[in-house]
């Protein structure tokens, strides 16, 4: 709705360059900047979709039991213990003792519980369904999964998929060929490959033995035919005998769905899709769901592998070994648009004079960008560094010639103009909290600036702008500058477009950067030097919002 | 968040992120903690899984299925982009150089960010030490299998990728290695004949009539013949206002994909064939007027009833209600301009038919209602006549179209392409699997008409299957005739409710596959091989990091898109590029006939 900005992360693409921002695919290249990680080593910004993660630890959600990695396979990435999830609702079940006799219970309900009478089961706080409803109960409060894990263990498709195996792998170490049998289709490639398929396509189809012409049908079992194939698999369960039973998938399915009253009986696709065994359709045939256990993910920069999160291992710890976030090492850019702010501050006092309008504040209209209008907007940028550094914006026009004399073929091409100050401009340095009101101006830079300010603002008037593009407010680490969007008639959906935005810091990366680094990070230290710049450069994608249509704007807004 | 680790600093210095004492050493000795342990822990969960475990991906364009090998369910099932959302990629592809470009990255994109998730949200497992299996279609875009390739050989690392026939793999699910595979996916019905595991893909024939074409198939006849009552506007109305003068015609905006999706996963039904003169009579209307109105349906409301037959509406839909009380409430927004259409008293005639015979029940559904109709307290309610549920799927049966055979008539097509001392197995070991056979009633009504295309048919011509365009025709052309010795053998190895058992050995076959539900068994077919150690041609990552590298230094300028077409051809198996054998001589058939497409036309699909 309002303005945003997304930070670029190349993910190793050959072109620096950011793909333009108007397209859907474009979205997934930019992050906000509190998803992205910084290597120091490729000096390069790196997000979630290019890192290579590694897991460093499982635990289980609920109880937050750290899950030994032994048993992560054997319970196939499930809690083991007690925990459970609610098949209709996914909300976690909790384990309820039966109803005591009737009297001496009631009084002590704390007592009941932890004694607990022996049918024990399971129970939703939620939607209210308990296990014993389908027939599952516990003997004791602990350990439900361990006394589950019998019935999982005899699961009907564990124990086909078992035949199954045994059936095939006769027929598999028949065939010697290192190219298995179920490959055979893919044989025509150059290199090894097609020597090995050729040679595979040689030898005789097991199954199917030497070409007879008496025992060719399979299925028709001629007195040769059995000889050299392999035998007729037996299912374990027969689907057919299954669907007689009314076990599901059956004629019985077919009826209850015909006679189905209310939709809720059959349970979700979402509900029964990883069975992959034929089962009921019914909803109230649902099992619990043991709680997928999650992990603790290390993160690694996918060039140099260097680590650039480490997460400590305990599962109730929520910090970080090592923690590379771009937010310690790029500047923070916030986007505002005066105009809307003033709009909304507008309406709020007008709201609360009248409370009829009050529905009216998120009204698009009020804030949002107006065809054939010249805006405003802020860039405020937050250093996050110990030293002050230099910034500078450079738009990234997604057609050729981003003059700023629009001609009017331009014009009808790209749907805006933006103009940045062109001028570098200082931000200072990060200081604790407490350090700010003293030093907000004790850097040398800020004249420069402002005089590079007053060039900006010149050049602007000249042309005979009313608005300034340049430095408008600074305050301890943050530079708040302004930009200015010309929206032609003819644009819609959202303003968007790619910034580079470049910036200057005292480097210490070479031989006085080791001792710099012995010593406490500050400022002075950072001054003594002789400072060594460096520059870092990233893209970024601002959002100023949508364009409002004046007739039918909600369904622009939406689109 | 630890104060002291995360104060910031230059960018170049590490001492902030380190918690341990002294940067320097921690430099060093952070790197070698980084190095080694992470490894050591890399190793120990090979031992755990095993080197041998692969992982066995089946990509749908919409579902997925993830887990290991050598289990019997998958780990994780999965909306490869949200429910309801559009499917990864579709049978069409821009033609615009741009747009196919921004296709391309979009679709790359949305393939990365499942493949990620599947390691690192359903698996939980390390990519980098895991082989896959890709449970491919063989239709499936070469395209889409090198950005699959691509993400998981330079995104997520993995060691090798093999690809397996999901028909084949299902096949093996089956515990069979001889038999004629339907998956009837989403987007696409493909029959495949395997012999003793070999995919004969030259005769492999493919169909759209699958789950989408339900899809829009259910949302049409919703639209038409559904009730929508929205929310009511206060607690009072309840008690005042009668259910039946609050219904309306469904609002187009109600049935989003994911209601469809809903409805079709739960409240649907296939009824089993009805006699043929009724459905006969009924179909060319169907075939006629019915499908061009729901193709129109995405881009525009199916038109409405005349008012002529507004009465029949109000008969067809759920209550009874004078269809003018009905429609009172409608804004003039939703109701769809009314227009005369040819083939409207068809529809009607096909629902009063279908409402004769069907037994199913109507079912209330609450839904979202439409944002411009916001008023209301809650949910509206979505009225679905029982006979659009059990109806519903006739559209998968609906043969005659040259284009688009039914699921019945691609499965015949491609037995008639088979080599004639292959028929016979092939005919008694029908496999169908994908998702959409997972309606109740599905295999058997499959069964049904199957029977129905082949048996001899009765003397009124025109109204035959193979024909089915209403359109006069010097003579039937009975395409399915040199198939009619085959009928006592027809049987589909996974159908729930067999017919009853006969002496023929074949028919024999028909009900004994496991259990395993149609959708899932390509992917437990897949889970065996892995666990059998077979499975496909494998892709290893040297092989693809050198193909990539060999293409960079042939073309170094070479633009990304036609980097992406072009770079890894000579990897990734792909059966439409080997150079079809002559094989065996074509099966004697009946004399050619001119009036009928011949079956080399649709060659063109599977090449």
């Amino acid at each position: 709705m309002s303005a945003s900005i997304e930070y670029y992360c190349p993910c190793l693409a050959e072109s620096p360059h950011p793909p333009p921002p108007h397209l859907a695919s474009s979205s997934y290249s930019f992050h906000p900047l509190h998803n992205l990680y910084f290597c120091e080593e490729c000096d390069a910004v790196r997000c979630n979709r290019c890192v290579l993660m590694e897991v460093s630890g499982y635990f289980c959600p609920n109880c937050l039991f750290e899950v030994p990695s032994a048993s992560v396979r054997a319970e196939k990435n499930r809690c083991a213990r007690n925990c459970f999830n609610c098949p209709i609702c996914r909300n976690t079940l909790s384990v309820v003792a039966s109803d005591p006799e009737a009297g001496d219970g009631r009084m002590s309900p704390v007592v009941s519980t932890t004694l607990g009478e022996p049918p024990f089961f399971l129970f939703c706080n939620n939607c209210r369904w308990d296990s014993a409803e389908i027939g599952i109960t516990f003997e004791k409060p602990t350990g439900l999964a361990a006394q589950l894990q019998k019935f999982e263990d005899s699961a009907p498709e564990a124990l086909e998929f078992e035949h199954l195996k045994e059936h095939f792998e006769p027929y598999l170490r028949a065939s010697s060929s290192a190219l298995p049998a179920t490959a055979a289709h893919s044989h025509h490639h150059v290199n090894p490959i097609t020597a090995a398929a050729s040679s595979a396509l040689a030898r005789d189809v097991p199954g199917v033995g030497k070409y007879n012409p008496l025992s060719r049908s399979r299925v028709g079992r001629d007195k040769n035919a059995g000889k050299q194939e392999i035998p007729d698999y037996k299912s374990r369960v027969e689907i057919g005998t299954l669907g007689a039973l009314g076990a599901g998938g059956g004629n019985s399915d077919v009826e209850f769905m015909r006679r189905l009253e209310d939709m809720s009986e059959v349970a979700k696709l979402e509900q029964r899709w990883v069975n992959s065994w034929t089962a009921s359709l019914r909803s109230s045939d649902l099992k619990p769901l043991r709680i997928p256990l999650q992990v603790k993910k290390s993160k690694r920069c996918p060039a140099c592998r260097h680590i650039l999160i480490k997460p400590e291992q305990k599962s109730q710890s929520v910090r970080y070994k090592i923690k590379l976030v771009a937010a310690n090492y790029l500047p923070a850019i916030h986007v505002s648009l005066p105009h809307a702010i003033a709009a909304m501050e507008l309406m709020k006092r007008s709201s609360t004079l009248n409370k009829s309008l009050s529905s009216t504040v998120d009204d698009p209209s009020v804030s949002g960008l107006i065809p054939g209008k010249t805006y405003a907007f802020h860039l405020a940028f937050t250093n996050p560094l110990y030293d002050p550094i230099q910034v500078r914006l450079k738009k990234v026009q997604p057609v050729p010639v981003p003059s700023a004399d629009a001609d009017p073929e331009k014009a009808r091409r790209v749907p805006f103009q933006v103009s940045l100050p062109t001028a570098a401009f200082g931000i200072a340095a990060f200081a604790e909290a407490w350090e700010y009101e003293d030093e907000e101006d004790m850097f040398g830079q800020d004249d420069d600036d402002l005089d590079m300010d007053g060039h900006g603002m010149a050049t602007k008037d000249g042309r005979g702008k009313t608005r300034a593009v340049g430095v408008v407010e600074r305050r301890a680490n943050t530079t708040v500058v302004s930009g200015e969007v010309i929206i032609t008639k003819e644009a819609r959906g959202n303003i968007r477009f790619n910034m580079l935005v470049s910036y200057t810091y005292r480097s210490d990366d070479a031989e006085p950067a080791e001792e710099n680094e012995d010593g406490t990070p500050s400022r002075s230290h950072a001054v003594n030097k002789a400072p060594e710049m460096k520059n870092f450069s990233f893209y970024t994608v601002v959002d100023l919002g949508a364009v409002v249509r004046r007739e039918g704007s909600r369904s622009e807004l939406e689109s | 968040m630890s104060a002291a680790p995360t104060t910031p600093r230059k960018p170049s210095s590490y001492e902030p992120t380190t918690p341990i004492g002294t940067p320097q050493t921690a430099r060093i000795s952070g790197s070698h903690v980084i190095q080694s342990s992470p490894h050591y822990q890399t190793t120990r969960r090979h031992s755990l899984y095993g080197t041998e475990d692969r992982i066995i991906i089946d990509p749908g364009s919409r579902i997925w299925k993830v887990g290991f090998s050598g289990e019997g369910r998958p780990r994780d099932v999965f909306y490869a982009c949200g429910e309801g959302a559009m499917p990864l990629w579709s049978l069409e592809r821009a033609s615009r150089p741009a747009e196919r470009e921004e296709e391309e990255k979009l679709l790359e994109v949305r393939l990365q960010e499942c493949l990620r998730s599947v390691f690192h949200n359903s698996l939980l497992t390390d990519p980098k030490s895991r082989k896959i299996i890709i449970v491919e279609h063989p239709l499936l875009p070469l395209h889409i299998k090198e950005h699959i390739a691509r993400v998981l050989f330079n995104n997520l690392q993995v060691p090798s990728i093999s690809f397996a026939s999901s028909h084949l793999l299902a096949l093996l699910a089956a515990g069979r290695i001889t038999g004629l595979v339907i998956d009837c996916g989403h987007l696409e019905s493909t029959a495949l004949p395997i012999f003793s595991s070999r995919p004969l893909f030259p005769h492999l024939r493919t169909t759209p009539l699958a789950g989408s074409r339900l899809s829009q198939h259910i949302r049409a006849l919703l639209l038409l013949f559904g009730t929508y009552m929205p929310p009511l506007t206060s607690v009072t109305a309840i008690t005042n206002l009668p259910a039946s003068s609050r219904s309306t015609r469904v609002p187009e905006e109600v049935l989003t994909d994911a209601v469809i999706e809903e409805i079709k996963t739960r409240c649907c039904v296939v009824g089993s064939a009805m006699a043929a003169s009724e459905t006969r009579a009924a179909s060319p209307a169907l075939s006629t007027s019915d499908m061009p109105s729901e193709l129109e349906s995405e881009l525009d409301l199916p038109p409405s009833d005349p008012p002529a037959s507004e009465s029949e509406y109000s008969r067809v839909s759920a209550e009874p209600e004078s269809s003018l009380s009905g429609f009172s409430l409608v804004e003039p927004a939703q109701v769809p301009p009314e227009r005369a259409r040819p083939g409207e008293t068809h529809l009607q005639a096909l629902a009063r038919m279908y409402t004769r015979h069907s037994t199913a029940t109507d079912l209330h559904m609450r839904v979202d209602p439409p944002p411009t109709q916001q008023s209301g307290m809650g949910r509206g309610t979505l009225v679905i006549p029982g006979w659009v549920r059990e109806r519903a799927a006739e559209v998968l049966f609906e043969g005659g179209d040259v284009d688009e055979s039914s699921v019945a008539e691609v499965i015949l097509d491609s037995l008639l392409k088979v080599p004639v001392d292959l028929r016979k197995t092939l005919a008694s070991s029908i496999l169908v699997v994908g998702g959409t056979p997972m309606l109740p009633g599905f295999i058997p009504r499959l069964q049904a008409e199957l029977v129905r295309a082949v048996s001899p048919r009765p003397s009124s011509g025109p109204s035959t299957p193979a024909s089915g365009r209403g359109r006069p025709r010097p003579a039937p052309y009975d395409r399915y005739a040199p198939l009619r010795p085959l009928l006592p053998y027809f049987a589909i190895l996974n159908n729930p409710a067999p017919p009853p058992q006969t002496s023929v050995p074949g028919s024999q076959n028909a009900g004994k596959a496991p259990a395993f539900t149609p959708a899932s068994m390509a992917w437990v077919g897949g889970s065996l091989a892995g666990a059998l150690k077979t499975g496909g041609v494998e892709v290893a990552r040297e092989k693809w990091d050198e193909a990539d590298a060999e293409f960079d230094e042939d073309d170094p300028m070479a633009l990304a898109p036609d980097r992406q077409f072009s770079s890894p051809k000579s990897i990734l198996p792909d059966w439409t590029r080997t150079p079809l054998p002559a094989g065996a001589p074509p099966a004697p058939r009946a004399a050619p006939n001119p009036v009928v497409h011949s079956p080399s036309t649709r060659a063109a699909v599977g090449a």
